[in-house]
């Protein structure tokens, strides 16, 4: 090409020659990488790698301090985008065809069982590892420092994926899925018990007119699979890609993960590398940041270490691609034995028996069957504003990115863990045995439910065992960590016990092989 | 002060352990990708099955040509014996009609002698030849899943 | 160092996902009727008489079999297993591969028709637990057992031509069905009365509707009616059904409630040959809708389970003292507080005609002779001598109450049809009693208690309704 005399056929023939090195170095830019140089253009130059830093910090890598659980839960996603792609090849959203097309895919299509495993397990599995996330987010304290607002994403984040996998669970339209609709279908209409209190309902009936838009209807129907499933289908999966692309956006303009202000390096022997020392001026006296350095505002990048950094290529990227081969190998191998269930074609006129929510809701059930509305908006919408305000609430910029803090955090989430367990299993169990206002006073009048029930003092026990915890310790941070903890206490062991030791008309046995035989 | 940067450790060295974990990772990923895809074609689908009845031999005297619409075939009877050629034009699959050298496709133009042979336009292959069956009773049925060769012509007791 | 921790990972994770899609894809690739096919074409290839037979046997492809039916809405995937079931030359051998028996499929052909219309059972499973429908498979409609088999033949053909044509069981199910009175508490197409639940549909009703919780052996819709046939109380206790059928009678009327579905067949699929119905007179009315409670009406007992006694109804002594207007009362309106149902239109669907017809079997014995009259006004009646004479004379049948009911003999006389009877009748009732009934006569032939002391009770009885 350097030779102008040629004619231009022959330029044509030598184009013709070289067209696989010119397609690839079009395509790839910068080849193999072979120096720290190459190595960052690679990750620069590409559209699905420059979503990271050119370099990474060790401490990013260090697998006991992320425990990748993040990761894990954005390659949940993909497998569960994935394997839902597939199975639409044969579902269609319609109360005639929906089941069978269900039953084809778990009988005649080739791995379609595990296919349905994989879509169902993965997204179930999200909700348990987007809440690991959050702990360890909340435990390393690193929700700190410009990412108070990511931690904010990070919550809806959790609450799309508990709608995608609700709406999800009503698709197949047998008897889960019409019960588990009815069911939250009147939770979105339990505003009813308030505005009917202040005898308002007839004029102002927020909870119906949710309850008729989410329904499509009065009852469930076609309409209803239709909304579901353009829920499903496009709007959830489009606002959890935006949040998700906002969250990830984030973290790396707010400097990547969280890490101690100082870090410890095994390898060099050296034990603790301080952070640079900056006294101000454009430019510091022993190096450039670049055009970060300009920026203003709380743009973590600046001040933070470069020390103790490797070139993403490949370390970070190998660390990614076993995390994802990890989480597809453990959703497949779990799918291979634990079947997703699909239980009878749904029957309008009979009720499952327990009708049991997806068991990520069961928590919620347990504090629906005092009062639908405290249970299933009140409490909930509490529980999600606590958790928003939890980096708004502790700004002690000490002990970023450590593990529990310190001593006394570790202790406090120890005690947490104890108190939280006994006032949930105690409330509980008080309840199970002695009953609540309407066993005592069935003409109790509906407010007074609503403002006392179990499921509130629970909630106020933590929110004041939280505050008693700042008090005694002078520190929002051991705070926070009480109330995240209580509330994660309270999480499992309320869905344990709207699991199994609810059965039928939701009264209490030890196990389900204790229930009457139907 | 003490830089650092780590660079030239780990799969950069390409030791046997990294050869090992790429190798098994791309052929478990090439694994789960040829299971998806075949998750695409289904072992049966619901639809209308290939074979269908035609009655008795009786009603097709010889000389007789019909036309079965909703299946797209033509049954012809002639001394050799009745015999079925699919109305689904080789080219493009639309509906040929009989014309005076044959089968004349509306689409682009392609035309068939009455054997099915192309004589003009763009199909590739001459029309299909299905299998015609006698049952117990002597019910004749058509299977069109399942192709003969040209000329097969069936004579029924 | 982290990147051999990594790699460690990826290396570990890897091998399990290939040890896996190796196990899934072992699976997928052998599913359970790829085994019973291969059975099926090498007992061909080794059976083949000729060398034409043999080829053919040998050109069978293996592959998931099934038969679309748009109309019925089935994919009938039963011959994934089942191949041989059109082949004669399987007709001795064992299951999945025996051929059909009888000569059903001549007139049934499997393309038209597929299996589950007839066998039920799930159409799109491809393994034996779930098409088959067995317990804990969430599948409403299990195969049917072959004793019961015959209810499906209902959906298409009339009883007449089941009767002569193979369908015995059903037909004879059916008779059984309009002589044992089970109209007179369960309704079927708007007639019949409200002690029992309706039976529209119970022969497609979803699993989840029945309480298995007493049923003996596998929990299916089959085992329920049948063992509550033999035996109401023992499935459902609260139960108040009057039953008493032997076992083959119980297992030809469960066949007749498999008939009883909700889903109608395509009209070409249908064949009704004879439109004659059965003969509607007042005799099978009566067994319809009354044999039930009062059984033939000839003698009155205390029935356990309703927990009073149920009068005999076609008893001359009774028929004898009332008017047909005053039996058209009872029967149109019922009696309140018995089980006597309303049988008026409105509510348990009879018409006036049917009921005349059941009126004329009732008093169909009816003496010639009228009872001789009372004459009641005559008598100037003392209802506090009549209250006595009740306390000795009627309180141990009827209660100090006169409520009768459970442990008692004698009927409720607080019942409106007392109270609001005419005295005459009352009257004659005491005098005469009740042949066939514990009600013995007070009067001249009997207790010897003079036509003062009777008016003086039947008008202290007819006080009752003010008492508290």
């Amino acid at each position: 090409m350097s030779n102008s005399t040629q004619t231009g056929l022959g330029k044509y023939k030598e184009n013709l020659l070289s067209i696989k090195k010119s397609f690839l170095g079009s395509f790839l830019r910068s080849g193999m990488p072979t120096s720290d140089k190459s190595r960052t253009a690679v990750v620069v130059n590409n559209f699905f790698l420059h979503l990271h830093g050119a370099k990474t910090h060790t401490n990013t890598l260090k697998p006991s301090y992320t425990l990748g659980l993040g990761l894990i839960s954005f390659f949940l996603l993909v497998i569960a985008f994935i394997s839902g792609g597939f199975l639409m090849v044969y579902y269609s959203p319609s109360i005639g065809t929906a089941f069978n097309a269900v039953k084809d895919i778990n009988f005649v299509v080739i791995s379609g069982k595990l296919m349905r495993n994989i879509h169902k397990w993965s997204g179930e599995a999200m909700i348990i590892f987007v809440l690991l996330h959050m702990a360890r987010v909340v435990y390393t304290n690193s929700y700190k420092r410009g990412r108070e607002f990511n931690w904010v994403i990070g919550v809806v984040l959790l609450i799309l994926t508990f709608v995608l996998n609700l709406t999800g669970y009503m698709l197949p339209w047998d008897q889960l899925s019409y019960w588990a609709l009815v069911i939250v279908s009147n939770i979105a209409a339990a505003p009813k018990e308030l505005t009917d209190i202040f005898g308002i309902t007839q004029y102002f009936d927020i909870g119906g007119a949710t309850k008729e838009v989410l329904l499509g209807g009065t009852a469930p129907g076609q309409n209803s699979l239709t909304r579901v499933y353009l829920l499903h289908i496009i709007l959830l999966p489009l606002g959890i890609c935006t949040a998700l692309g906002v969250h990830f956006w984030r973290v790396r303009k707010d400097g990547g993960l969280s890490k101690p202000d100082i870090v410890g390096d095994r390898e060099t022997g050296v034990a603790f590398i301080s952070p640079p020392q900056k006294t101000g001026g454009i430019f510091p006296t022993h190096k450039t940041y670049g055009l970060m350095e300009l920026a203003r505002g709380r743009t973590p990048a600046v001040d933070n270490d470069v020390e103790n950094t490797v070139t993403s290529w490949p370390n970070l990227f190998v660390a990614e691609i076993a995390v994802f081969i990890f989480t597809l190998a453990g959703v497949i191998a779990y799918s291979y034995f634990i079947d997703a269930p699909l239980k009878e074609f749904a029957n309008a006129a009979i009720p499952e028996n327990p009708a049991k929510a997806p068991w990520y809701f069961l928590g919620l059930q347990e504090l629906v069957s005092y009062s639908a509305f405290m249970g299933g908006q009140g409490l909930p919408g509490l529980a999600i504003a606590g958790l928003l305000l939890i980096p708004y609430l502790d700004r002690e910029q000490e002990h970023f990115g450590i593990w529990f803090s310190n001593r006394q955090g570790r202790m406090v989430a120890i005690e947490s863990f104890i108190v939280g367990a006994a006032a949930v299993i105690g409330s509980l169990a008080f309840v199970i045995n002695f009953g609540w206002f309407r066993n005592w006073w069935p003409k109790i009048h509906q407010l007074w439910i609503i403002a006392i029930n179990p499921g509130n003092l629970l909630l106020g026990f933590v929110v004041a065992y939280s505050l008693f915890v700042i008090k005694r310790t002078g520190s929002t941070r051991m705070g926070a960590i009480s109330l995240f903890t209580m509330f994660l206490v309270c999480y499992v062991i309320l869905t344990y016990t709207g699991t199994v030791l609810r059965g039928p008309n939701w009264e209490f046995y030890w196990s389900a092989s204790q229930w009457p035989i139907h | 002060m003490i830089k650092k940067t780590r660079n030239t450790e780990g799969v950069s060295r390409r030791d046997f352990l990294g050869l090992a974990a790429f190798g098994a990772a791309i052929l478990g990923s090439i694994g789960v990708l040829a299971g998806s895809l075949r998750f695409v074609k289904a072992d049966v689908y619901s639809e209308e099955s290939k074979k269908f009845k035609i009655g008795k031999k009786e009603n097709f005297p010889i000389g007789t040509t019909r036309k079965f619409d909703d299946k797209n075939v033509f049954i012809f009877s002639d001394d050799n014996g009745l015999f079925a050629i699919s109305a689904i034009c080789t080219h493009l699959g639309c509906i040929v009609s009989p014309s005076e050298f044959g089968f004349q496709c509306p689409c682009h133009g392609s035309r068939y002698d009455e054997n099915g042979n192309v004589i003009g336009g763009p199909a590739p292959r001459p029309l299909e030849w299905y299998e015609i069956n006698q049952e117990v009773d002597g019910t004749l049925f058509i299977d069109a899943g399942k192709a003969v060769p040209q000329g097969t012509k069936y004579l029924f007791a | 160092m982290q990147s051999r921790f990594y790699l460690s990972l990826l290396l570990i994770s890897s091998l399990v996902l290939i040890a896996f899609m190796g196990i899934a894809f072992n699976r997928e690739m052998n599913p359970e009727w790829k085994k019973y096919q291969t059975e099926y074409k090498d007992f061909l290839v080794k059976n083949a008489k000729d060398a034409s037979t043999r080829q053919r046997a040998e050109r069978i492809q293996i592959g998931m079999q099934q038969i679309y039916i748009k109309s019925l809405e089935r994919s009938d995937r039963c011959m994934s297993c089942h191949r041989g079931v059109e082949n004669p030359l399987m007709a001795e051998a064992e299951q999945p591969h025996r051929q059909h028996s009888g000569n059903y499929l001549e007139n049934h052909p499997i393309a038209k028709f597929g299996c589950t219309v007839c066998h039920r059972g799930q159409d799109r499973a491809t393994n034996m637990r779930e098409a088959h429908g067995e317990e804990h498979t969430h599948w409403d409609f299990p195969i049917i057992p072959s004793k019961y088999i015959q209810g499906s033949c209902a959906q298409c053909h009339d009883y007449e031509m089941l009767r002569q044509e193979g369908g015995e069981k059903v037909a004879r199910g059916e008779e059984l069905f309009r002589q044992k009175g089970c109209q007179g508490c369960h309704k079927i197409g708007g007639k019949g009365g409200d002690l029992g639940k309706d039976i529209a549909g119970i022969g497609s009703r979803p699993f989840a509707y029945f309480s298995m919780k007493h049923v003996v052996g596998d929990h299916n819709l089959y085992n329920w009616v049948k063992q509550h046939f033999d035996d109401p109380r023992a499935i459902v206790p609260e139960s108040e059904m009057r039953v008493f059928l032997t076992d083959e009678e119980a297992e030809l009327l469960t066949t007749y409630m498999m008939t009883f579905v909700t889903a109608e067949m395509p009209r070409n699929y249908t064949l009704i040959k004879n439109v004659i119905q059965p003969k509607i007179d007042g005799e099978s009315l009566y067994k319809m809708y009354c044999i039930a409670c009062h059984s033939d009406g000839r003698v009155s007992l205390y029935d356990e389970i309703f927990k009073r006694t149920i009068p005999a109804i076609r008893n001359p002594a009774f028929t004898r003292s009332i008017d047909d207007e005053h039996l058209r009362t009872i029967i149109k309106e019922g009696r309140k507080g018995t089980q006597m149902t309303a049988w008026k239109v409105s509510a348990a669907g009879l018409t006036d005609a049917d009921i005349n017809k059941i009126i004329m079997y009732i008093t169909m014995n009816r003496p010639e002779k009228k009872p001789e009259p009372f004459g009641f006004l005559k008598y100037k009646a003392d209802v506090r001598h009549g209250e006595e004479l009740y306390n000795i004379r009627c309180e141990f049948c009827h209660g100090a109450e006169g409520k009768g009911g459970e442990g008692f003999l004698g009927i409720n006389l607080r019942n409106p049809a007392v109270q609001k009877a005419d005295p005459e009748f009352l009257a004659i009732t005491v005098r005469d009693g009740r042949e066939g009934t514990p009600m013995v006569s007070f009067g001249m032939k009997g207790l010897k208690l003079d036509n003062q002391d009777i008016a003086d009770m039947v008008a202290y009885v007819k006080t009752l309704s003010q008492k508290k």
